[in-house]
């Protein structure tokens, strides 16, 4: 009787159905011939009343096929399960070895899902708007004024959406802040205003409402507006009947029209929306038509089966014939200045996209590193288990099935690390998305979604099947035969020998992100301490916009800063004032960079003139930033009102422009007409945060001009939060409508600046920290297991008169000199990969030599910390007593 | 094989019911079909093999190679669980569409 039949295939299928047909026939034929038939008779009736046996045979087998295939797979499931339920099992009985192995991977897993997912949230998912993949920026820099982009006028982006084939939509885009009436407080709203066509360009549906249509933009168009999502649901509490409802914008009443789904804050963190036709500054008509008054970014959808090349290439065609029709609008100083088409997702992350990447990189080595650790911790764990595999090979498990097993245990291990990694992940996610709002208007969209869940378990699945095999096939060719018989004989030497090359590797990997992060940090010291040319101490800045229609003339702004900056000065607490239209470092701080002429030294190609970066300032603010005057003096009282207008110039401009004199009593011009003279010279400030080189930088007075963005600076001993309200309240005197917004001190300001290479080198520190703790870890394991092989070798030389000292440093010896080992592979490798942080870093070298060898210093007082642990295990061994136990 | 839904189905609830009795080979099944239903449904006797194996494949009958009564190695077939399950409702099934046939053409007679 068979007790197990197995069919193999189409072949078993083929025998079985016609097994069982044949029986049937045959037994038929039987009960025939006994009723009386013969033989010959009784067959071809039986196979009559059958049927067609080849056409029952067919059809018995197409079912027969699918019983086997289904009893097949429940066969494999069935004996997976039994592997995963065994492997359960046997970790369990083992949760020191468990516990430290999903420690360590939960960790190394943990940091990979971490960072992935802001590369997933900021690089890798689609923009959130339907045409993503098509849109471009359009920006027009001006390569020899270092100028990024100058912006275009509306003429030019007229012309642009007239002249580009290769675009099949282009809107033109600025942001400016309007007082916002209505709806409770007044409230200054950052408004982002865009030709009618705009969302629909870039593919964005409403919330609510509607977005704007064909015509909304044009001259005389009732205003309206959109809301941001942001803002409707922060300032209007998610009112969902806004949508009818109008606000007073610039003395006019706006038509709420529609609400925003969330979107990235792109191009601006705007909270409403208006079309061109609504902004006050964009319809004057000076703007409308001067082709100069290049103020308005551009947006455009690239049309299918063209590419941003060719709109670049067409915008080149077309700027070429501006300069040649308009050369008043094109002055020699922008002579080459050309339009650049770039992707939108590229002008969206190019910031992020170094640093993430980077830190990716980094975590892929820390991952390494546990995983080489968890290595170690299986092989230990093998040498533990022969008598149990040998075991079941007696049982009849082959050197497949025993694979098998290993592998279902290190991978049921690694999915589990990654699961509890997964979930520290979560927890970290937000934070690392608030932080990440500094490279990137992404930010907000960095989130676990299934892609990081999906990554999370590959790289899991991979790390598993990495460790789990490494151990058992790095020990010789056959490792399971070996273990199955016995194993007990096999060398230890082999195993040690293993052990060591994975501790090296481990220290070697673990050296070159210490690295990483030991460079980070320098650049990081770095921009801390270097002197950023001002005193950063107790000085608020706050911004004060004015309003446009109510402060359109130079007088009632004049008379509003004299107010503002008297009134301030006469409290008791604050020590010194001055408006400007930028302080250093501030997160909005723009290139203003122009080329100016010296009188006397005139020359007549434009692109050789001297440039600087003009900053407008009141006469209190080299006092109030506590930058020093080196040369002339400050903008005093006398400087008001003057017929003969003054400028004060930086240092490293004189140096630069005045090298071979004093740069005090001479004469510039910005224009060519208007000439004003240098009355000093102040100290180098780092206008652009710390890591920025210091500027050329002419200073022009406050009463020279007629700008309504600006900023009020107040040095005070009152306080950070006593300071602002005085501001508050003081321009609220001088003006009860006037909103005071971005208060910031300037201590805030320049941490803000450096919050981005902040993250990383802390991100890269906590990495290093991990990787170094986990090879220390990795090397104490392998030290405390040599000194367990070598307890007999130990015993006798203490025996033979060895003192314990000289065990003692024969332990370290070994151990320190793994460390070594690995110490120098690491700086060979770090020497050759460092270059890729050098965007990273400031003022320091990827080849830093005082990084090198402190990290290898570190290095090395930590291999001695892990070996004298189990080296004094060594030294307390009793000879006489492992003498005795051989 | 010819036949309506209605046949087919009828085909697999005697496979059940026979193969209910205690194990099987597919001869048997088909002897004890025509000898209980009289050779009333004159079925070609191949057509059971389709049937016993979609069965099978639907989890409502279980291989089981034996020994037959002749000595030779032969497919014996055991109802599952879900096989008696099924039978019943089918069973119950069976009962009520034949009661209210019979009760309809009972009606006319009346």
């Amino acid at each position: 009787m068979r007790v197990f039949r197995v069919s193999f295939g189409e072949r078993g299928v083929r025998r079985d159905v016609a097994s069982e047909i044949a029986f049937h026939i045959e037994m038929r034929t039987r009960e025939l011939v006994a009723s009386g038939m013969s033989l010959e008779r009784a067959r071809a009736e039986a196979i009559a009343v059958f049927g067609d046996p080849a056409l029952i045979e067919a059809a018995v087998r197409s079912e027969r096929r699918r019983v086997v295939r289904r009893r097949d797979w429940r066969d494999r499931i069935n004996s997976i399960g039994q592997d995963i339920k065994y492997a359960v099992r046997t970790l369990h009985r083992a949760p020191g070895f468990t516990a430290a192995v999903l420690v360590t991977l939960a960790l190394g897993i943990g940091v990979n899902t971490a960072i992935f997912s802001m590369v997933n949230g900021v690089l890798l998912r689609r923009l959130p708007y339907a045409h993503g993949d098509r849109l471009v920026t359009l920006e027009h820099p001006v390569r020899s004024l270092a100028i990024n982009d100058i912006g275009f006028s509306p003429t030019e982006a007229a012309d642009l959406r007239a002249s580009l084939s290769s675009l099949d939509g282009l809107a033109e885009y600025h942001s400016m802040s309007f007082d916002l009436l209505g709806h409770g407080e007044p409230r200054r709203v950052q408004t982002g205003v865009v030709s009618a066509d705009f969302f629909d360009l870039i593919g964005v549906r409403p919330l609510l409402g509607r977005t704007f249509i064909r015509g909304e933009d044009h001259d005389g168009a009732p205003p309206v507006l959109v809301l941001s999502y942001r803002f409707w649901m922060t300032a209007l509490g998610g009112d969902s009947a806004i949508v009818g409802q109008t606000f007073t914008m610039n003395d006019r009443q706006h038509l709420v029209i529609g609400v925003l789904p969330p979107l990235p804050a792109y191009p601006d963190r705007n909270d409403v929306w208006m079309p061109v036709s609504s902004c006050p500054f964009r319809s004057r008509p000076r703007v409308k038509s001067d082709r100069a008054a290049r103020m308005v970014a551009i947006i455009g959808r690239v049309a299918q089966g063209r590419g941003p090349t060719d709109a670049q290439r067409e915008a080149a065609a077309l700027e070429t014939r501006w300069h040649t029709a308009y050369p008043d609008a094109y002055s020699p100083a922008i002579k080459d200045a050309a339009v650049k088409v770039t992707p939108l997702r590229a002008s969206m992350t190019q910031s992020a996209a170094p640093a993430f990447l980077v830190l990716l990189a980094v975590a892929g080595l820390v991952l390494l590193v546990a995983c080489i650790n968890v290595a170690h911790l299986t092989l230990a764990r093998h040498l533990g288990r022969q008598r149990e595999l040998a075991i079941r090979t007696a049982l009849g498990a082959g050197r497949r099935r025993l694979l098998r097993q290993l592998l279902t245990e290190s991978v049921l291990l690694s999915l589990a690390g990654g699961a509890i990694g997964l979930v520290g992940a979560a927890g970290v996610v937000g934070a690392l998305a608030r932080y990440t709002a500094r490279f990137t208007p992404r930010a907000e969209e960095i989130v676990l979604d299934w892609r990081v869940a999906a990554f999370t378990f590959a790289i899991a699945a991979l790390a598993g099947v990495a460790f789990g095999v490494i151990p058992v096939f790095a020990q010789g060719r056959d490792v399971v035969s070996r273990l199955r018989d016995g194993g007990a004989t096999t060398s230890g030497n082999a195993r040690v020998r293993l052990r060591g090359l994975l501790v090296i590797g481990e220290v070697a990997l673990a050296f070159v992100i210490l690295i990483g992060a030991g460079l980070m940090i320098r650049s990081f010291a770095r921009l801390v301490t270097t002197s950023p040319g001002y005193d950063l101490q107790n000085v608020v800045t706050a911004r004060v916009d004015l309003n446009f229609t109510k402060y359109s003339k130079a007088e009632p702004i004049r008379r509003f800063t004299d107010d503002v900056i008297e009134r301030l000065s006469s409290n008791g607490s604050v020590k010194a004032v001055a408006i400007a239209t930028e302080f250093p470092a501030s997160s909005s701080n723009a290139q203003n960079l122009s080329t100016f002429v010296v009188r006397g030294r005139e020359v007549a190609d434009s692109s050789r003139l001297p440039k600087a970066e003009i900053s407008i300032v009141s006469q209190g603010y080299f006092g109030a930033l506590g930058v020093p005057i080196v040369g002339g003096r400050a903008f005093g009282p006398a400087d008001r009102d003057t017929a003969v207008p003054v400028a004060m110039i930086s240092l490293a401009a004189a140096r630069k422009y005045f090298a071979g004199g004093d740069a005090v009593g001479r004469q510039i011009s910005l224009d060519g007409h208007q000439w004003a003279t240098v009355i000093g010279v102040a100290g180098d400030v780092r206008q652009f945060g710390p890591a920025s080189d210091v500027p050329e930088q002419i200073y022009l007075p406050l009463t020279l001009a007629t700008t309504r963005d600006l900023r009020v600076l107040v040095r005070s001993g009152a306080g950070a939060a006593a300071t602002s309200t005085l501001i508050r309240q003081i321009v609220h005197a001088v003006d009860p409508n006037q909103p005071v917004t971005d208060v910031v001190t300037l201590e805030d300001a320049r941490r803000d600046a450096i919050a981005s290479p902040r993250l990383t080198t802390a991100l890269l520190t906590a990495f290093a920290i991990l990787a170094l703790v986990i090879a220390a870890a990795g090397l104490g394991g392998v030290i405390a297991y040599s000194v367990g092989q070598r307890t007999q070798e130990f015993g006798i030389r203490m025996a033979l008169g060895a003192e314990r000292q000289a065990i003692l440093a024969l332990v370290v010896r070994q151990g320190v000199g793994l460390a070594a080992i690995g110490v120098l592979l690491g700086a060979l490798v770090a020497r050759s990969t460092a270059h890729s942080l050098t965007g990273l870093l400031y003022g320091v070298q990827p080849t830093d030599a005082i990084t090198y060898l402190g990290v290898a210093a570190v290095f090395i007082v930590v291999a001695l910390i892990a070996c004298v642990v189990p080296a004094r295990r060594a030294t307390a061994i009793d000879p006489a007593a492992t003498i005795r136990a051989s | 094989m010819g036949g309506s839904d209605l046949f087919v189905g009828t085909l697999d609830v005697l496979i059940l019911k026979a193969v209910s009795q205690g194990r099987m080979h597919g001869y048997a099944i088909g002897r004890w079909i025509r000898q209980t239903t009289k050779d009333a449904l004159n079925v070609q006797e191949g057509a059971l093999y389709p049937a016993l194996h979609r069965l099978e494949r639907k989890g409502l009958l279980e291989e089981d190679w034996g020994v037959s009564e002749t000595g030779r190695e032969a497919k014996y077939y055991k109802i599952t669980a879900a096989g008696r399950r099924r039978l019943r409702a089918e069973a119950a099934r069976w009962k009520e569409y034949a009661d209210a046939v019979t009760l309809a053409l009972a009606a006319g007679e009346a």
